[in-house]
Order: structure tokens, then C-alpha cells, then sequence
């Protein structure tokens, strides 16, 4: 029986949702499951691990785990995937899951892929799809290990409320730390925001809101929806807005319910990295702008005037 | 200090790409330096013009556009280049373009490796990270920031999920590094006449000692067996006119038709 371990995405002590999302299909798929976790002050995540829907909760809680060293963090994966005899280590998309996930697999010989979108198991054979080309193809590949290691692309499989797993938690000890890359210290430009993988709702904003003004302009709409407020690389190269505020092929990969793009062009970069989402809407005042080529809403305008009316008409339906 | 970078060609992805019968119709195709090595080779060269290094590229492959990205690099300032061209690297993947990286390191007793932290043709983002496992290096992946501290460490930036992470990084080392480190030069005219003259030393596995089958050649971990076209998004419905009125109608849509708000 196939056995999949997912690697769980916490961040700032809240277990993600893409774990859930990970389970699931494990769980879809019929695979016995167990979930790892990596941090310092986590053991009490242990039920929230196995309401996501894992069956064996393998947990390294240690304080010198509390920033995010990418030698350690591996230490712990295989760590678990050994114990649990793991065919396939899943990561949801993040930065630490790219970090960690080709460390993994060099680790335990085993394959490797980033960013995919499907996984099939027949028998022995795993076979997956993922996109490449900045998503302009999908590629299927045949898998020749019996382990393969992979981050799964933000928003590919989704939650299935109706599950849940049971508590078995098995201590892991404390890695190693890398004393030949020292973290020093985490500046945190985001903490206390929505984050962007996890919002139901993203806006983002392009080099068309022009300036400081223009982005708080359309903040205020994002705080009036609690919406992830992201960015185009041009508003980061701007220094305008945060680097890890950037969705794109270099930056976040979101797929919410709804993504708004605002004085966003559509280079292929930034599609990249949203074409996911269910629903998008995009302002631009160009009408040929290729964003609206992907857009199931399109409103050609300024945003300077569109955006007070989207604030002023959301108002009135929601009250 | 001895830096390494690597260069890879990938297709040029504003360009059309077409898909038939599983494959990736090469007519048309034209191929650039990956942009994330683009940064990478201006990494290394801004090190050099800041402490002293020597810096070389490694690139794998043959033909005109690998000789046409290696000049590039010379002209941004690379001083050697090492090509490694072989018919058996047809089909390569991320563990077997390390291993040859490897190969090279060894023999050149190099301080610091720099690569890009994917390339646009795959998106894997693996080859450095597995590199610096096999080579049991310090790494750093998508890093932003770059300095010298001496001739052993270096202070690194990358970006994380909880923030911007500042590390020391004791040397040999690996980074892969993003595109927001730098904005890559325009190289200036004078350093494309003289990237014309530089020697590319190029050397096939048998020259760089060491076999396909070492290099796990004959049984890859993961084979692609098939391109297809990525689904597409259609064009919906695009509204042009009084601002107020079709602002209105959109997040009517929005809240009726698809139940977003
Ligand atoms: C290797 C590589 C990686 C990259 N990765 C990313 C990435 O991850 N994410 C990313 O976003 N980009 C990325 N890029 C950059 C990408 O190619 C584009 O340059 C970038 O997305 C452009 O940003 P933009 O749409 O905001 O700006 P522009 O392309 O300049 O578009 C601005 C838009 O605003 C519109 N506009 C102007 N004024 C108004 C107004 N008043 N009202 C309404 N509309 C207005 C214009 O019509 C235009 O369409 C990458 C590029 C490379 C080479």
C-alpha cells in the first residue's frame, strides 16, 4: 500500500491549509498517511496534524528549530520518511518546501519534482504532471524510483472537509544544526498580514496604480474584502511594495477563489503565477492588455476611477 | 577568491510554444541565457568588482546558441568558461547536470558556486540545491542579497516564507539566487569585442573524466514521457464604457453569477 508523507506548512504556530489539501488526495488516492512537522513550540498541533487528516503525526519540536535552517529541516523529513517507509514525500508550495525538497531526494536517491499538479499511482508506477515553460506546457512524467519527492502547486488538490485521521504522535530528535549556514535573524515584513496562500480572496496590484497613493488607494479595498494584498515584479523592482508580496513564476503562486489584477499587464511571468485562481477580474485602462485574455471579468478604465466604484458597489451588496 | 557560475540556454519563452503529438514543436524555438543565470553571472562579476575574484561559467551543452550565451557572459565580465558538450547530455536532468558540476568543482577548487535558482525552460529549481548535497556544501536557495565578509564567509539574503533570512555562510558554498539580487548589465561594446577573443575551453565527459553511466545516465530517477498543452483560461467578458455603470455590472457578476464576493 502506498504510503504518503506530507510535510506540514506551518507558519507563525497556525498549521496552513495546503496540508489539508495534501491529505486529502493522499487520502483520495488511498494511501496510508502521516504528516511531519517541523518547528519549536509546535507539539500542541499534534490535533489540528491529525484533523487535517493524517493517521501518524511525526513531530520535531525543538527550540533550535524556531527559524527556518533548510539542513536541519531535512534532517527531520527523512528522518520521518525512513521511519514511516514513505513511497512518496509531498510538500505544499512554499519556500521552504523548494528549499528542502530536491535536500530530500538527493538524501534518499529518489526522484524529484517541483510544482506538480497531479500524482497517479498505479501498482508501483507513480506518474505525475507538472507545468514547466512559466505554465506555457504541462510535461507528464514517469517516475523510476519507488520514492519521489515533490511540491505540490499552490491550489492543484483540493480540501476535502469530510476528513479527519487519528492522533499517534512519534517524537522526532533534535537534527543537527547547520553551523556552516547560520541563520542569523528573520526580518519579518508580514506578520500580523493576510497571507497570500492562504486568502480567499487576493488583489494585486501593477505598475499602473503608479505610486505610493495609488497603492493605498486600492489597500483600502483589499482590507474592506480581507483580502492577501500581492504585487507585479514592476511594483517590486520599484521598491513599492515587498518582495514577498510578488505573485508571479519568481514569487507566490496563488490560486483563491478570487484574484483581482490591477494595472497588471499579464506578462507571462505574472500569469504564471495566478492562473490558478477560480475567478479573476482584471482593470486595466489598455483594452488589449493580455490580462484580459485570462480574465473572466475585464473592465477597461482607470483604476483611479474604477476603484473607489468597486469599493462604493461592494459596500452596497455586502452591507 | 575562485567563483563558478552556471549557464544554461533555454527557449525563449515570449516566444509561441506549440505542442503535437506529445512533443515541443522545435521550428520557430530560439533560445536565450536563463534569466535567472543572467543574474547569477552578475552576482559573480559584482563580487569581483568589489573584492577580488576570479570568476568562471560552466555550461552544458554544444551548438551555436550555448557558444552565443557563453560570449554573453565573457562580455558581462566572466573571465573563463568551461563547456562540457556530449552527445549522451541529449537527455539530461537536474542529479545529472549536478553531477557534472561536481566534476568541474573538483577540479577547480572553487570558493563559491552561483546559479540560478530555476531555469525557465523546466521550473525545476533543483540542479543547484543537489549539486551542494552531493558536494556536502553549505547552500542557500533563493537568495536576494549578497556581500563578502572575508575570504572564508559570505552574509547572504534570502527570502523565506517568515521573511527575509539573513545567513553566514561559510565558504565553499552554494547559492542559487533570484532575480530581485540584481538588475543584469547591457554589456558595453567594448566587452563584446573583447568576450570575441576569450577561449572557451570545451571538454566532452570522456575529457572531463568521468562516464554517463557514473553520471546515473542510463537510468534516470524521472523521464518525461509526454508534453501537452497547459489548459488555457478563455477570455471572459470584458467591459468597456461608463466607468460607474460597468464597475456596477461586474460586481454584480461577481457576487451573482460566480459567487465570489
Ligand atoms: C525571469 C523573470 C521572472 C519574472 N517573474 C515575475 C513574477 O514572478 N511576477 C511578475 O509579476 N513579473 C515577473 N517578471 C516580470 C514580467 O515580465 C513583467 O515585467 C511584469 O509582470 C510587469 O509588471 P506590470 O504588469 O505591473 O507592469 P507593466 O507591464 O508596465 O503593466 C502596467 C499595466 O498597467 C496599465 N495601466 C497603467 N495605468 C493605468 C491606470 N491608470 N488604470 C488602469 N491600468 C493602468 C497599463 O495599461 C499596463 O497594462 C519576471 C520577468 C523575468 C524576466
Amino acid at each position: 500500500m502506498t504510503k504518503i508523507l506530507v510535510v506540514a506548512d506551518i507558519k507563525e504556530g497556525v498549521l496552513k491549509g495546503s496540508t489539508k489539501e495534501l491529505l486529502s488526495k493522499a487520502r483520495a488516492i488511498g494511501a496510508k498517511t502521516a504528516v511531519v512537522a517541523v518547528g519549536s513550540d509546535i507539539e500542541s498541533l499534534s490535533a489540528d496534524l491529525a484533523d487535517a487528516g493524517s493517521d501518524t503525526q511525526y513531530i520535531a519540536d525543538d527550540k533550535s528549530l524556531d527559524l527556518f535552517s533548510a539542513a536541519p529541516f531535512t534532517s527531520c523529513v527523512v528522518d520521518a520518511a525512513k521511519q514511516f517507509e514513505a513511497g512518496l514525500i509531498w510538500f505544499g508550495f512554499s519556500e521552504t518546501g523548494k528549499a528542502v525538497a530536491p535536500r530530500v531526494a538527493a538524501q534518499l536517491d529518489a526522484a524529484c519534482a517541483s510544482d506538480i499538479t497531479d500524482a497517479q499511482i498505479d501498482g508501483d508506477q507513480i506518474t505525475i504532471t507538472r507545468p514547466a515553460i512559466a505554465n506555457k506546457v504541462m510535461q507528464k512524467i514517469k517516475v523510476n524510483t519507488e520514492q519521489l519527492v515533490a511540491v505540490v502547486r499552490a491550489g492543484a488538490f483540493e480540501a476535502d472537509e469530510s476528513i479527519s485521521g487519528t492522533q499517534n504522535v512519534v517524537k522526532l530528535s533534535a537534527p543537527e544544526p547547520d553551523l556552516k549556514a547560520v541563520i542569523k535573524e528573520v526580518l519579518s515584513d508580514a506578520s500580523g498580514e493576510i497571507d497570500l496562500g492562504d486568502a480567499d480572496i487576493v488583489i494585486s496590484v501593477g505598475r499602473g496604480v503608479k505610486d505610493q497613493a495609488g497603492i493605498d488607494l486600492v489597500k483600502g479595498l483589499a482590507d474592506d474584502l480581507t483580502a492577501g494584498f500581492g504585487s507585479s515584479r514592476a511594483m517590486v523592482d520599484a521598491g513599492l511594495m515587498a518582495q514577498n508580496k510578488q505573485v508571479g513564476q519568481t514569487g507566490k503562486i496563488v490560486a483563491p477563489n478570487l484574484y483581482m489584477a490591477l494595472g497588471i499587464s499579464g506578462a507571462i511571468q505574472h500569469l504564471a503565477g495566478m492562473t490558478g485562481s477560480k475567478t479573476i477580474l482584471a482593470v486595466n485602462k489598455d483594452p488589449e492588455a493580455p490580462i484580459f485574455n485570462v480574465a473572466d471579468y475585464g473592465i477597461v478604465g482607470d483604476l483611479f476611477e474604477v476603484v473607489p466604484i468597486l469599493r462604493e458597489e461592494i459596500k452596497k451588496i455586502k452591507g | 577568491m575562485k567563483i563558478l557560475t552556471t549557464l544554461k540556454k533555454v527557449v525563449d519563452v515570449e516566444l509561441n510554444i506549440n505542442v503535437e503529438n506529445g512533443a515541443i514543436i522545435e521550428d520557430g524555438l530560439q533560445y536565450v541565457m536563463n534569466a535567472w543565470d543572467e543574474n547569477a553571472v552578475e552576482t559573480a562579476v559584482q563580487l569581483k568588482e568589489k573584492n577580488k575574484a576570479e570568476t568562471t561559467l560552466v555550461n552544458i551543452g554544444g551548438g551555436d546558441d550555448n557558444t552565443k550565451i557563453i560570449r554573453k557572459g565573457f562580455a558581462m565580465g566572466i573571465d573563463n568558461a568551461i563547456q562540457i558538450d556530449d552527445p549522451a547530455l541529449e537527455n539530461s536532468d537536474p542529479s545529472i547536470y549536478a553531477g557534472i558540476i561536481q566534476k568541474v568543482y573538483e577540479q577547480g577548487e572553487y570558493d563559491l558556486i552561483i546559479t540560478g535558482k530555476q531555469a525557465q525552460d523546466t521550473d525545476s529549481g533543483q540542479t543547484g540545491i543537489i549539486l551542494a548535497e552531493f558536494l556536502e556544501l553549505p547552500c542557500v536557495s533563493n537568495v536576494i542579497d549578497i556581500e563578502a565578509i572575508d575570504d572564508q564567509h559570505i552574509k547572504v539574503s534570502r527570502l523565506g516564507d517568515a521573511g527575509t533570512e539573513i545567513l553566514e555562510i561559510e565558504l565553499p558554498a552554494v547559492v542559487t539566487v533570484s532575480d530581485g539580487i540584481n538588475e543584469p548589465r547591457l554589456p558595453a561594446m567594448r566587452g563584446i569585442m573583447m568576450a570575441k577573443k576569450k577561449k572557451i575551453s570545451v571538454m566532452d565527459l570522456a575529457g572531463l573524466g568521468i562516464s554517463w553511466d557514473e553520471l546515473g545516465g542510463g537510468s534516470p530517477k524521472s523521464e518525461i514521457t509526454e508534453f501537452m498543452k497547459s489548459e488555457t483560461r478563455q477570455a471572459g467578458q470584458k467591459f468597456e464604457g461608463d466607468a460607474a455603470e460597468i464597475t456596477a455590472k461586474v460586481v454584480d457578476l461577481l457576487a451573482n453569477e460566480a459567487k465570489v464576493l
